[in-house]
């Protein structure tokens, strides 16, 4: 039909760009990718952390500021304080631990 | 005299060019569509159609109410139709340009904005509170002059159909002379933009030449392609979210407010007062961080 796949993201160029179009000023320094594609975190050079996560065949993007984190093993799940936003489960292996403590 | 209702002729044209526009995407066509986006536009649009039929009366009842006390009687005729449909169009650039300035007016027109892709299916992305934000009045005007409200509604709908067609991304560019006079897929792709170059940029309904009079036009670049949507996307699908995520916002906002100017701010403020992230902060942050930066 011509629908587009959902979307993953595998890419940290990409995870870094889309952090950067959606919050202006926002410059990317350190990025974490979900071994499954199911989001990504990224950090900028003035201390925001931003989520990305797939929306369907896009992307949404939130700079986390009050987010609800919770980790277990390696898996951080995120949810920034705003109605209907799902809850995103993030594998990032043993760099779970750091971003824990920076969100 | 009496006129047709071009939207309702126009509903199965719709239809058929969105499956053109799906097959042509499907061919390599510039432009995508993801089913539960097209959904969500569907049932906006569907909602829009039955608020429409249920509040439409009341519309036609001011308009009636309105045009008793008109200043002059304008005939139906070839002449006084082609003048009501450019004075629609002024008015429908007013409207569009307070409701991308004023939140109140945004809350309802945020959910046209909604969508991250821009195809036919976006052009059916319509409100289900339009009734309710008061975006009616500003055709008001076109009563009080004196032209009658069944021309007016004609040219309202027309308008509304050709606006239709420019939602797309498989028409590039036209012939310079058309986007020089009017609306084109390329200009309205501009306005569907959150590119901070973009933003509250081509407000125009039919004619383009509104926007290059009061300052407002922005072409699009080959060097800058638009990303659509809003500036905080939505995180979901939910019809009920896209419908009335705004106006709940809004009455947030106002239990919120501790003062006279935070209220007024919070219902006539220009859309992300609240926040901080209205256009203007964005279009600043953009442009200073254009100017630090070193070229790449």
């Amino acid at each position: 039909m011509g629908f587009a796949r959902p979307a993953r993201i595998d890419d940290a160029g990409l995870a870094g760009q889309l952090a950067a179009d959606a919050l202006p000023g926002f410059r990317p320094a350190d990025i974490a990718l979900s071994r499954d594609g199911a989001g990504a975190l990224v950090a900028g050079n003035d201390g925001r952390v931003a989520l990305v996560r797939p929306l369907g065949d896009k992307f949404v993007v939130r700079a986390l500021h009050g987010a609800e984190v919770a980790r277990s093993g390696t898996v951080l799940r995120v949810r920034p304080p705003e109605p209907l936003f799902p809850e995103t489960a993030l594998d990032l292996g043993e760099a779970a631990l750091a971003w824990a403590r920076r969100l | 005299m009496s006129f047709p209702d071009p939207v309702a002729i126009a509903i199965p044209a719709f239809v058929a060019l969105i499956i053109v526009e799906l097959v042509a995407v499907r061919l390599g066509w510039r432009g995508d569509y993801d089913w539960r986006d097209t959904g969500t536009s569907l049932a906006m649009g569907l909602g829009n159609t039955i608020a429409g039929a249920a509040l439409g009366g009341v519309v036609a009842a001011m308009a009636a109410l309105v045009w008793e006390h008109r200043l002059l009687s304008i005939p139906v005729s070839w002449w006084s139709f082609l003048l009501c449909f450019v004075l629609d169009d002024l008015a429908y650039y007013v409207f569009h340009r307070s409701a991308h300035r004023v939140r109140w007016f945004w809350a309802s027109h945020v959910i046209h904005h909604s969508s991250q892709h821009y195809n036919l299916s976006t052009a059916l992305r319509q409100t289900w509170t339009g009734f309710f934000s008061l975006g009616f009045i500003f055709r008001m005007p076109l009563f009080f002059i004196g032209f009658p409200p069944e021309l007016v509604f004609f040219c309202a709908g027309l308008n509304l159909v050709y606006q239709f067609w420019i939602h797309t991304e498989v028409i590039d560019r036209l012939p310079r002379w058309f986007e020089a006079l009017m609306n084109t897929p390329s200009h309205h792709r501009v306005h569907h933009g959150t590119n901070p170059r973009y933003l509250d940029r081509n407000y125009a309904g039919v004619f383009i030449i509104w926007d290059r009079m009061f300052g407002t036009f922005e072409p699009e670049r080959a060097d800058d392609p638009p990303r659509y949507g809003i500036i905080r996307q939505l995180p979901t699908f939910n019809p009920l979210w896209v419908a009335f995520h705004e106006w709940i916002g809004i009455a947030r906002d106002l239990a919120r407010a501790r003062s006279l100017k935070q209220l007024w701010l919070a219902i006539a403020g220009p859309p992300g007062a609240v926040s901080g992230e209205t256009s203007d902060a964005v279009k600043a942050r953009w442009q200073a961080g254009s100017a630090v930066m070193p070229a790449e």
